[in-house]
């Protein structure tokens, strides 16, 4: 390997060998999406946290030069080609025809004082002599990186009429492969969903530093984050991330969770802070329900093991058509106010616990609960309450739209 | 020894309304293996049902509800159910997928699927639950499905319901079922096999648990999907907030929306009818279904009340394929058909071709009506006398096909496939859904192949709409996978973000079915086609039967991105064929459902 390029490496992965790099070349793809229309706005707040390096186009790198100023600042990665494979029907003009040119050459690039390129490796595109043109532009690159010095960062993906449900991830796994038989230095990779694959995957690309791409970004910053674990588990070198960041409320802020679950090893869970300590409460939101009954569902198999919606703690009124409302335990405690034999205590997270030797099955709790929330276990031959599955309630953590939220009470 | 160990309940019931017999029997484990359930099971419970040439209305014929494995888990979107039979309108084979509480509720009351066959002597109900069926009598005949479902709501709460309208009474071919929460099984028919049935309503439900063989794979799986599905524009915003019909600005950009009986590809109010319209007009609130946060589900409020919300098909086959542009209008159109019980698609479409035959002078009036494009009172009339069943109402209930039969000379724009009215993407714009359209097993159908995404939509890299290369391969993929998915109890939707991967990787935690990889489920989805092939082979169906009205073959399309186009068909069927591993007349050969062990499991009889 080229003195050069060794030195430009570490500058991206640095001394852990992990990287997390914001891309903000949507531009030249997609258009003026949000988050990149004011590219230095956004891109001064990115910085504020931290990335290790940033992905732009020749035209933005040129114009925004100065932010790449001084010693701490993130490297720059150049965007080496053009695609108008992502224009689905939500952009002007969808794509109709895949196509994939290189638009600087690596010179180009080592004027702009790039760190590395990113080019494509389309993997599963109908016109094999497309796919032949692909290959040679990234080999042509390849070899003009290694005379230059320049770390050559491809992004392989899965594109075209011959990608089916079935072979995603091999062609995720081929492409992969074929990318470091053209002599990337480092990948940026589609994260396949899952650890299990993603390892796979990760194993493929053969010491190769491996980085994940995002994509369109999640509901919450803890889809997001999640993902971030999951690529460290399975043994990747980081994450490129590019709409999950430049369209988050506060980007600098996000480049810094994702910073410490990159480089600090922590989890997704704790970088958002969602395990609660002390008392907590549920809070439902009837107006956001969709009345799916998921809470209900993941709440019998959490706590029985089987999957009976009439057996949750929590029950889903379906109102058709004019809505659903979940009814959850909102802690009134009035089941252990008639409570005769004192079975029924307040538990350390402010849930009602059941000491079941005292309990004579009298049905008192089940008859005076206004919510109509406990059940009773006919088989055990005793009532159910909520046990807010100490402190990270399965309901909330399932509902896809926030419609049960964890309330913390002062301690 | 296959084992199952969770996700089915392991049993089937059959009721024979004749006899008002119930029995259960166990779920063949080898046959799960092997067609998963849903439509795979079904298909196959159908097949040996029937011999084959009897009348879609007589008793003979088997109405089968069937859930997948994964209905009623946590899997997110594990709603869906099927129901299957011969239909009335095709007289081949016809699986409708649902979603809803009503096969959640079904396997609740513990069973994977149920058969009705005979015929009950007066109107009924069936209800089912953990100790078998009961039929029991119905006073609601005659009564519609909104008024049926608020009085047995009465009397079953809990319980998941399945009614017929006015129209499956009357054994309208275009009839179907509805669900308590207004999801509909609408194509084919199946609600005049109900109806022939003289089975008003079936309701299920119980306390039954489902099992689960690896509550924590499962859970892990389960989640992983959920978070897919939220980092997905498609799942994550697109459905959510404007519902099926949010691509249908971008159809029309690409000509491909069917505007006047498919005269042409383009509409100029179909910004009047874009999903944004629709969200800030009569949309209230988002509706998911069971296990569902996609929710593309949407709730209208229309003249003060609440209703459901039209989706993308039935606002084309309203809208631009009749000319109309007023959302109130399409609203109303989906009420009435819901409330009847009819089809709204088919309903759509056999108006539209009414109108056409206004146009050119194929008939003067209908009932003192013209029937003109975009009449939007008259249009509302005639869905009404299609509903109710009144004067020439009696007529469009029947469907395109035996409407024009009525025409000589309307064929080439009479809109369907084997006589299933066709659905709202144009061909000669996507020749792929051409070619879906062609051979998907129940007539013209835009789900089963779905190539639009990425002719049309630019998903995963788009392909040239225009055209035939490829497009053979291209719709076997989308059919193969649509039948397994249709086999799981998953919703196709979910499949924007997540892949087969996914769904292998729930239903092994949810079974313990011994699947080796996601290929696995490929093949059975292959299986599941070359079986409804064969049902359609033993109706009499051939190579002619494949292929579309004469209008997409010959007529270029007059405007548009795609002007000029005709669907190559023939050339594309040739490959399709080749491909799938059939002869040249359509008809799969030995070694092809030998290496789907077909041959074998359709020899053993039960």
């Amino acid at each position: 390997m080229q003195i050069g390029k060794r030195l430009r490496l570490k500058r991206i992965f640095g001394e852990d060998g992990r990287a997390v790099v914001v891309a903000a070349d949507h531009g030249l793809m997609l258009g003026p999406i949000r988050g990149v229309v004011n590219l230095r706005e956004t891109l001064t707040r990115v910085i504020q946290g931290g990335p290790d390096a940033i992905l732009l186009t020749p035209g933005q790198a040129s114009s925004l030069i100065d932010l790449f100023y001084g010693k701490d600042a993130p490297a720059l990665l150049v965007r080496a080609d053009w695609t108008n494979a992502f224009r689905d029907k939500t952009y002007t003009l969808p794509a109709r025809v895949i196509r994939d040119v290189d638009t600087v050459r690596v010179e180009d690039a080592l004027a702009l004082g790039a760190t590395g390129i990113v080019v494509y490796l389309f993997m599963g595109l109908g016109d094999e002599d497309e796919e032949a043109r692909n290959i040679e532009m990234v080999s042509v690159f390849s070899r003009e990186c290694e005379k230059q010095g320049m770390p050559l960062i491809v992004e392989p993906l899965p594109m075209g009429e011959r990608v089916t449900k079935a072979n995603y991830v091999d062609l995720v796994a081929l492409s992969v492969k074929i990318a470091a038989e053209l002599g990337a230095d480092a990948l940026k990779v589609p994260y396949t969903g899952d650890p299990y694959t993603f390892e796979k995957v990760v194993k493929t690309a053969g010491g190769i530093p491996v980085l994940a791409l995002g994509g369109y970004s999640g509901v919450t910053v803890r889809d997001s984050l999640e993902v971030v674990e999951e690529v460290m588990q399975a043994g990747g070198s980081g994450i490129v991330y590019g709409r999950n960041i430049v369209q988050a409320q506060d980007p600098g802020e996000m480049v810094r969770l994702v910073r410490s679950i990159v480089h600090e090893g922590r989890s997704a869970l704790e970088v958002v802070g969602a395990a609660k300590k002390g008392r907590i409460s549920l809070r439902v939101e009837p107006a956001l329900c969709v009345g799916c009954s998921l809470c209900a569902a993941v709440c019998s198999l959490y706590h029985d093991g089987s999957i009976d919606i009439g057996r949750a703690r929590l029950r889903v009124l379906q109102e058709w058509p004019s809505g659903a409302k979940p009814v959850v335990c909102v802690q009134c405690g009035k089941c252990i106010s008639v409570c005769p034999t004192g079975a029924l205590k307040w538990g350390s997270k402010g849930n009602v616990e059941l000491e079941e030797k005292l309990c004579t099955s009298c049905m008192a709790c089940v008859e005076t609960c206004p919510q109509k929330v406990i059940v009773f276990d006919e088989k055990r031959n005793i009532p159910l309450f909520c046990d807010l599955c100490g402190g990270v309630p399965q309901c909330s953590e399932w509902c896809g739209t926030a419609a049960i939220r964890i309330v913390e009470e002062d301690a | 020894m296959l084992k199952m160990k969770g996700g089915y309940t392991g049993r089937v019931l059959s009721f024979d309304l004749s006899l008002e017999k119930a029995k259960v029997g166990d779920l063949n484990e080898k046959e799960a293996f092997l067609l998963l359930g849903g439509k795979g099971l079904g298909a196959l419970l159908l097949y040996r049902s029937l011999r084959g040439k009897e009348d879609p209305l007589s008793p003979e014929n088997p109405l089968i509800v069937s859930t997948g494995p994964l209905t009623g888990t946590i899997a997110p979107t594990g709603t869906k159910f099927s129901v299957l039979t011969k239909s009335p309108q095709t007289g081949v084979f016809l699986d409708s997928n649902c979603g809803g509480m009503f096969g959640v509720q079904l396997k609740r009351a513990g069973y994977d699927m149920l058969i009705v066959k005979g015929a009950a002597e007066e109107p009924s109900m069936l209800i089912v639950d953990e100790n078998g069926a009961e039929l029991r009598p119905c006073r609601l005949w005659g009564v519609t499905t909104f008024e049926t479902i608020a009085e047995l709501k009465k009397e079953f709460p809990n319980r998941g319901i399945l009614v017929i309208g006015p129209a499956g009474e009357r054994l309208a071919p275009i009839s179907g079922l509805l669900t308590d929460d207004a999801r509909s099984a609408g194509r084919g028919g199946s609600g005049a096999v109900m109806g022939s049935k003289r089975l008003k309503a079936i309701v299920a439900g119980g306390r039954r648990p489902i099992e689960v063989y690896d509550a924590e794979g499962m859970k892990r799986a389960a989640w992983v999907v959920r978070r897919m599905l939220r980092l997905h524009e498609v799942t994550a915003r697109s459905l959510p907030r404007h519902g099926t019909v949010n691509i249908i600005e971008a159809v029309n950009e690409m000509g491909a929306l069917p505007t006047r009986n498919f005269q042409k590809g383009r509409f100029d109010g179909a910004g009047e009818l874009s999903g944004e319209k629709w969200r800030s007009g009569l949309w209230r609130r988002d509706k998911g279904c069971y296990g569902c946060t996609i929710r593309c589900g949407k709730i209208a409020v229309l003249n003060g009340s609440w209703v459901d919300g039209p989706d993308y098909e039935t606002i084309w086959a309203f809208g631009p394929n009749c000319g109309i542009k007023d959302t109130k209008t399409i609203a109303m159109a989906n009420y009435l058909c819901d409330d009847y019980g009819l089809d709204t698609i088919s309903t759509g479409v056999t108006i539209s071709f009414l109108m056409e035959l206004y146009e050119k002078g194929f008939i003067q009036d209908l009932d003192g009506l013209k029937p003109m494009w975009g009449d939007e009172d008259v249009f509302l009339k005639l869905v009404e006398k299609a509903c109710k069943g009144e004067g020439c109402g009696r007529m469009i209930e029947q469907g395109v096909a035996r409407v024009s039969g009525k025409f000589p000379g309307s064929e080439a724009f009479a809109m369907h496939v084997k006589g299933l009215e066709m659905p709202a993407y144009e061909p000669r714009a996507a020749k792929g859904m051409g070619l879906g359209y062609a051979t998907s097993d129940r007539g013209a159908c835009h789900l089963r192949g779905y190539t639009a995404g990425q002719e049309l939509l630019g998903y995963g890299g788009g392909v040239d709409p225009y055209t035939i290369e490829g497009k053979a391969r291209l719709v076997i993929d989308r059919q193969d996978e649509k039948a397994v998915i249709d086999s799981s109890g998953l919703c196709f939707f979910a499949f924007y973000a997540i892949t087969l991967k996914e769904l292998h990787r729930m239903i092994v935690a949810c079974t313990g079915l011994p699947y080796k990889d996601w290929y696995e489920l490929m093949r059975i989805g292959e299986r599941i086609y070359n079986l409804t092939r064969l049902f359609n082979i033993r109706e009499g169906l051939t190579r002619k039967d494949d292929t579309l009205p004469s209008r997409f073959l010959k007529e270029p399309m007059p405007e548009g991105p795609g002007k000029g186009q005709v669907v190559e068909l023939e050339q594309m069927l040739s490959e399709y064929y080749r491909l799938r591993g059939w002869n040249e007349k359509g008809e799969p050969k030995k070694e092809t459902l030998d290496s789907l062990g077909l041959n074998e499991l359709l020899k053993t009889n039960e």
